[in-house]
């Protein structure tokens, strides 16, 4: 149903020109995955999707086409990313249109493949369930259990920013409160925490996927390409490796919008949005800010209230 | 000489292995993520993954490694160390396309007049225990680029997965140095037939549709081809591919050193990557993706070929399993190699 | 670092001061003769503002125990409000790396003025004593 009124949008948006290219979700050939498809033709809508595996933040295509007017597929993290590099002012010619679709939450492919032997050949949507096939399983998974960790404490899944919305809205709620990363934790002890983050980073190749697959990852130079000054080596000490995902993360302080993409990016499942939840809830805490929510409110790095919070300073 | 090696023994098998040894074999670093790692302790050992995420090529080209080491003394610079090997070593349990990748950056590598002593010397002191694919997964194509789920070609000893046990094949002089160990047993013809059974079954499986035959005259033609503009449009310019791939032998060296003390290392680099070909007046002669993705499937399937005779694929299908956009290797070998009229594009969608 | 015993190990501080005001503190604390720990070496800044976190960062991977970064008090900025920008960048870093298992107090923040030469020194020693007693950085360091 989505599906189709998306492809007629495209469709109409094509035909009378008032986009030059569409950035959407397409079929592919793995089960769980769609896509990124680049739509210049009327024709060319049919190959648009729609699903829970729509998990790339097509935003990040912003940057590579920045002479064209984009329509843009967005859910709402996808929509909170726009936001945020419009309020960065990264779109001073063509702003995209934006085609916003309610998110259902997306289905962790990652989850869903450790719950089934063998390999999946095969992963359709009816409904609340999730049928899987693989070369002797057949196995039908309730799609409530196996959402993206970032998608279950997402309470803006209706790109409300967008310019077109497809479907309608959708409840916003969410059952738990934070990241259950974050929660967990933040029970443990700083040593054990330090543990957990450098046994994660260990696995990191420096493939820079998680920097790519972000839509806010766009500086000419990233810090670890620089090499004046070098702030860290090119080697694999545990040390250079912690300093990359410590500044990666951090440098999405205010801006992220926590979609989730660099985790799904990383070929060695290394958890890294429980860096930038944290941040998101800190940046709430003490600024009030959500990212994206907002289009008129200043990202809070880049501003200032003189009565903020600075108890910890002496 | 037909053996076994029953799975019971395995543990013991490898502990002798990790005594006489240096053993390199895949390991599971967390749940679905395994590597070629230098192993300790036999429960270390996993060889359940039918693609590791990074390839066997770590055993030997390593993604970070110390050249030599360097120090000020007095008013002058020595080199102080190099890395040595001290040990025979052993690659188990990795698999036909792995072990194919790994003579095809042999060839670079190993060439008469450019050796590199460091990739060289490793593979010379190694021993290739293969193992077989019993269970090829659908983005597999090593049947098509020259290989097969079951090829022994380049494997010292080759091993298949029975169930019970582990069908054993000395296939070299290396190899036959394993005549005598102790858990190898005498195998029964019908073991040999199960062996055959399940390499039919898995050869079956694999795709060998994938047109790879004389892609580099048609790749000739296509340097300006409208191909690359369209083809490179979902690539985010990260280097999984090129990382994972068991033949990408790109590398950057760097000196890193602190106040009298330092070392030359080498890691892993991808072409993909925009710093890879910036020059330091800061032209960069392949500016966008267009260009970056054009030379990694050009490498692989132009230049490899013209120089060594085969194309430097093997079909493992660890970039298209592990890329974070779904960009497939195989439809754009199916594009290239489509027959298109004169004056027709061609579209690639 | 070198191997050094615990009983002789003394914490290795780097402060970034603002040149504007907590470096002329501890310029008046120095000709005042006002005693404080040796623990700090200084690395003036323009303003507290201008402190990149991969300052921060580089320094405790370099092997500094701990790292003070001072400016000038709200509402005195030189630049009129560098020290409000980095109050939100030193808020935000230092709640992250707490997070991540940096102990609390490895990283300190204080507001000097060109005035306050005894508040300079009384910072200096609460920021030593403070790490001391966390002991040497061990992780995140390169060895």
């Amino acid at each position: 149903m989505i599906q189709q009124q998306l492809r007629e949008k495209a469709k109409e948006l094509l035909s009378n020109k008032t986009v030059d290219l569409i950035i959407g979700f397409g079929e592919w050939t793995l089960p769980l995955r769609t896509t990124p498809v680049f739509i210049r033709t009327p024709e060319g809508a049919e190959s648009l999707v729609w699903n829970s595996f729509c998990e790339n933040n097509l935003t990040a295509y912003l940057h590579k086409f920045s002479r064209l007017k984009i329509g843009l597929v967005v859910k709402g993290c996808d929509a909170r990313s726009v936001v945020a590099l419009n309020l960065e002012k990264r779109f001073p010619n063509h702003p995209p249109l934006l085609i916003g679709i309610p998110c259902q939450r997306l289905v962790d492919r990652k989850k869903v493949k450790k719950a089934v032997k063998g390999e999946i050949l095969q992963a359709v949507e009816q409904g609340d369930l999730l049928l899987v096939k693989g070369e002797d399983v057949n196995v039908t998974l309730k799609r409530e259990d196996f959402l993206y960790s970032v998608c279950q404490v997402c309470t803006h899944r209706t790109p409300h920013q967008a310019h077109i919305l497809i479907g309608d809205p959708v409840e916003e709620v969410s059952p738990v409160e934070a990241h259950p990363d974050v929660v967990a934790l933040e029970g443990m002890f700083p040593e054990e925490r330090w543990n957990f983050f450098e046994k994660e980073t260990s696995r990191c190749i420096r493939c820079y996927a998680c920097r790519e697959a972000c839509p806010m990852c766009y500086c000419a130079e990233c810090f670890v390409d620089s090499s004046r000054p070098r702030w860290i080596e090119k080697s694999f000490s545990p040390s250079d490796l912690a300093f990359y995902h410590i500044v990666r993360a951090y440098h999405q302080t205010g801006r992220c919008s926590g979609c989730g993409a660099c985790e799904r990016a990383c070929p060695m499942d290394i958890r890294l949005t429980y860096l930038t939840q944290k941040l998101n809830q800190e940046v709430k805490d003490l600024y009030g800010f959500e990212t994206g929510i907002q289009p008129e409110a200043a990202p809070p790095l880049s501003t200032f209230d003189p009565e903020d919070k600075q108890e910890f300073i002496k | 000489m037909k053996l076994k090696l029953n799975k019971k023994d395995v543990e013991n098998f490898l502990k002798g292995l990790i005594e006489e040894y240096d053993l390199y074999a895949p390991a599971q670093l967390t749940e679905g993520v395994s590597v070629f790692k230098k192993i300790d302790r036999p429960e270390e050992v996993n060889l359940t993954q039918p693609v590791t995420q990074k390839p066997a090529k770590e055993a030997f080209f390593p993604q970070s490694e110390v050249m030599f080491r360097y120090e000020e003394t007095g008013n002058r610079g020595q080199a102080v160390s190099t890395e040595q090997i001290r040990k025979e070593r052993i690659l188990l349990g990795a698999r036909p396309c792995d072990i194919e990748a790994i003579s095809i950056i042999g060839k670079v590598f190993e060439a008469e007049d450019y050796t590199d002593v460091y990739f060289a010397e490793k593979r010379k002191r190694t021993t290739i225990i293969g193992l077989g694919c019993n269970h090829p997964l659908s983005t597999c194509f090593c049947s098509s680029t020259g290989g097969g789920p079951f090829n022994r070609a380049g494997s010292d000893l080759f091993f298949t997965d029975l169930g019970e046990a582990y069908f054993v094949e000395l296939l070299t002089e290396k190899g036959m140095a394993f005549r005598e160990n102790k858990f190898f047993k005498e195998a029964d013809p019908k073991d040999l037939d199960l062996m055959k059974e399940i390499e039919n079954k898995a050869s079956q499986k694999v795709d060998r549709t994938i047109p790879v035959e004389g892609i580099e005259k048609r790749l000739d033609l296509m340097v300006e081809s409208p191909f690359w503009d369209r083809i490179h449009e979902k690539c985010i310019g990260c280097g999984v591919c090129t990382f994972l791939c068991p033949t990408c032998h790109c590398f950057d060296m760097t000196d890193e050193a602190v106040n009298q003390k330092g070392q030359r290392v080498r890691n892993w680099d991808s072409c993909l990557f925009p710093i890879y070909s910036l020059e330091t007046s800061g032209h960069n002669p392949r500016p966008t993706g267009r260009e970056r993705t054009r030379q990694r499937l050009m490498h692989k399937f132009n230049y490899y070929p013209k120089n060594f005779g085969r194309v430097a694929c093997v079909g493992c299908g660890r970039c298209i399993l592990y890329c974070p956009v779904q960009f497939d290797i195989r439809e754009a070998l199916v594009y290239a190699s489509a027959k298109r009229g004169k004056g027709q594009k061609g579209k690639f969608k | 670092m070198e191997n050094e015993s615990v009983t002789t190990w003394e914490p290795k501080i780097l402060a970034f001061l603002c040149n504007w005001c907590s470096y002329a503190g501890a310029d008046l604390a120095g000709t005042s003769r006002v005693q404080y720990s040796p623990n700090i070496r200084v690395i003036r800044v323009p303003c507290s503002g201008r402190i990149n976190p991969l300052f921060i960062l580089k320094a405790l991977q370099s092997g500094v125990d701990g790292v003070l970064v001072s400016g000038c008090h709200p509402g005195d900025c030189h630049y009129i409000s560098g020290n409000y920008a980095g109050r939100r960048k030193s808020a935000t870093l230092k709640r992250f790396l707490e997070f991540l298992g940096i102990e609390q107090g490895r990283i300190q923040f204080s507001w000097v003025s060109a005035a306050e030469g005894v508040k300079f020194s009384r910072v200096v020693d609460e920021v030593t004593k403070d790490i001391k007693k966390l002991g040497p950085l061990k992780k995140f360091f390169k060895r």
